[in-house]
């Protein structure tokens, strides 16, 4: 079965017709095409991708991200943005969504007590409209929170157990001051592996023994993406000093709640595409055959309801 | 020194935890509960940075260096109500490694998972949980499968919530109650529902092997711990 990379970006340069924000990994003369990005998959095997926004949140900054979902309707699907501070979510969302191709929304915050000892209740997280509209539009929440609010997690899961939640990048959740760009201008997370808020977000003892621990995640509608690898790892590609947070993974997700990824563009260079392909070939070496195929592509294919593949 | 009963005995054998209602007696748990706030309090705020660097876990807060910062956390290390059972189960031969003054924050997850500690192959390993409040029906108590931590249990099912674990028991108690356990067995820390905190000391011990006497471990303690006894437990000499 052809394989389905869960989280990539696509940008153009910025311009009138397709607006963005810039930044330092994302100067305004940059460009990671689609069609760039198509040739990587072809020549990998690759048949189909999640497309995430990058570049900015309002409607206007989605507009390369639509074109290329409209262009590619059995190809991609989208993941958009919604503007911090936002005071209609739902409207923006049903806005983005309506034009197809867009099933869910990106999420670096939660908007609730920093302090895990606060009274909490999620009806009061400035992100709760959000997940309530998720849950009313069956849209897909894709989540890379902060470490800060790694403990309100389960909080919304719990109050949601109808919304598809996909846990970006190993299920890390980067500290305040941990980011910065390596000397290819792109993310850089320092963060202790395994990850600390793994005791809020995984819910398992998971680390000094790997097999001591008896237990799978206990919400059945999240997904973890197995990707990002580059931005974590104190180690080259294959990136072996994560291959044990891997293994945490895949025994308590299991292999049809894991998604490859390759976060293209920021792996393109270093260490390719190809590589990428591979690496869960190399941090997951006793994988069978069918736990493979859903790691790398059916599990994103059944949980996200992807069209059936055709090249267009 | 309260030595076990036989049938204590006999239980920790078969089962691998003992519960010791109100093994701390009222004034000094009033001690260690004051003593346990004023720390947090004085920690907290290393905590919360940590927790949004991403440094230090949200889903439970332990004191720093407790044993340091409070004689009255000291004395709990040998406690009279516990101490004699654990030198008993050790054939003598106890160490004390470290402690855990933790606070666990009400959460729908639970922080870990069924679980055991260390491998068979590691010496005998014991822990004492002390309740600093009083822990009911979904507060976050300590639950143990009796007679998981003996050669031949399990295998154990891969459950996706905490309660489903066959042969469970659920530890619930009163501020002041201890739970002695073998660490080989499965635990864990019950799911805490309510909106209250759940505080609670884990003292952790092992038969003494010359692998884990480390002087340098309480270096920082050794004048305060006089006695041959106490040097002894606490891996001195």
């Amino acid at each position: 079965m052809a394989h389905l990379d869960a989280h990539v970006h696509v940008f153009a340069k910025a311009s009138a017709e397709f607006p963005r924000e810039v930044s330092p990994d994302m100067p305004g003369h940059a460009e990671a095409t689609v069609e760039q990005l198509l040739g990587q998959m072809e020549k990998h095997g690759v048949e189909q991708a999640v497309l995430v926004q990058a570049g900015g949140a309002a409607i206007e900054h989605h507009a390369y991200l639509r074109r290329c979902l409209v262009e590619h309707p059995r190809r991609f699907l989208g993941i958009g943005l919604v503007p911090a501070g936002e005071t209609a979510p739902a409207g923006h969302m049903d806005r983005l969504a309506g034009e197809g191709g867009i099933i869910g929304f990106r999420l670096f915050t939660l908007g609730g007590p920093a302090d895990p000892l606060a009274p909490m209740d999620a009806r009061t997280f400035a992100t709760y409209p959000i997940w309530k509209r998720a849950a009313e539009k069956d849209y897909v929440i894709w989540l890379y929170p902060r470490a800060a609010d790694a403990h309100l997690v389960p909080y919304l899961l719990e109050m949601f157990p109808q919304v598809r939640v996909v846990f970006n990048h190993l299920m890390v959740c980067p500290g305040e001051g941990s980011f910065s760009l390596d000397e290819k201008g792109r993310p850089r997370i320092e963060v202790p592996m395994p990850p600390q808020t793994r005791y809020s977000t995984l819910g398992l003892k998971i680390g000094r023994i790997l097999a001591n621990t008896r237990g799978l995640h206990p919400y059945e509608n999240v997904c973890v993406h197995l990707s990002g690898q580059y931005a974590f790892s104190k180690e080259p590609w294959p990136y072996r000093d994560l291959a044990g947070w891997h293994a945490s993974l895949h025994m308590v997700m299991r292999a049809d709640r894991l998604m490859w990824a390759s976060d293209f563009p920021w792996i393109a260079e270093d260490p390719g595409y190809g590589k990428l392909v591979g690496v869960v070939d190399e941090l997951l070496p006793g994988l069978g055959q069918e736990e493979r195929a859903w790691i790398m592509g059916g599990t994103a294919r059944d949980f996200l309801r992807f069209p059936p593949s055709a090249n267009g | 020194m309260i030595q076990p009963t036989p049938a204590q005995r006999a239980q920790f054998g078969a089962e691998g935890c003992l519960a010791l209602p109100q093994a701390l007696p009222a004034e000094l748990l009033a001690g260690v509960q004051r003593a346990f706030d004023r720390c947090a309090e004085e920690a907290k705020p290393g905590w919360l940075e940590g927790v949004a660097k991403g440094k230090a876990p949200a889903a439970y807060f332990d004191l720093p260096n407790p044993l340091e910062r409070e004689p009255i956390f000291l004395d709990l290390v040998a406690h009279p109500s516990y101490c004699g059972l654990l030198l008993d189960f050790t054939g003598g031969e106890l160490l004390f490694l470290w402690g855990q003054f933790r606070t666990l924050p009400p959460s729908p997850l639970s922080y870990v998972g069924w679980h055991y500690d260390v491998e068979r192959s590691n010496p005998l390993h014991l822990k004492v949980q002390l309740y600093l409040n009083d822990v009911g029906e979904d507060e976050g108590a300590f639950a143990y499968v009796p007679g998981s931590h003996l050669p031949d249990a399990g295998p154990y099912p891969l459950v996706r919530r905490l309660e489903s674990m066959p042969g469970h028991r659920v530890f619930y108690g009163r501020a002041g109650d201890a739970l002695l356990f073998n660490s080989y067995g499965m635990h864990t820390s019950m799911v805490n529902k309510t909106p209250r905190p759940r505080k609670s000391i884990i003292l952790i011990y092992e038969q003494r092997t010359p692998a884990q006497v480390r002087p340098e471990r309480f270096a920082a303690l050794a004048d305060r711990l006089q006695t041959p006894q106490r040097r002894r437990l606490f891996g001195l000499e």
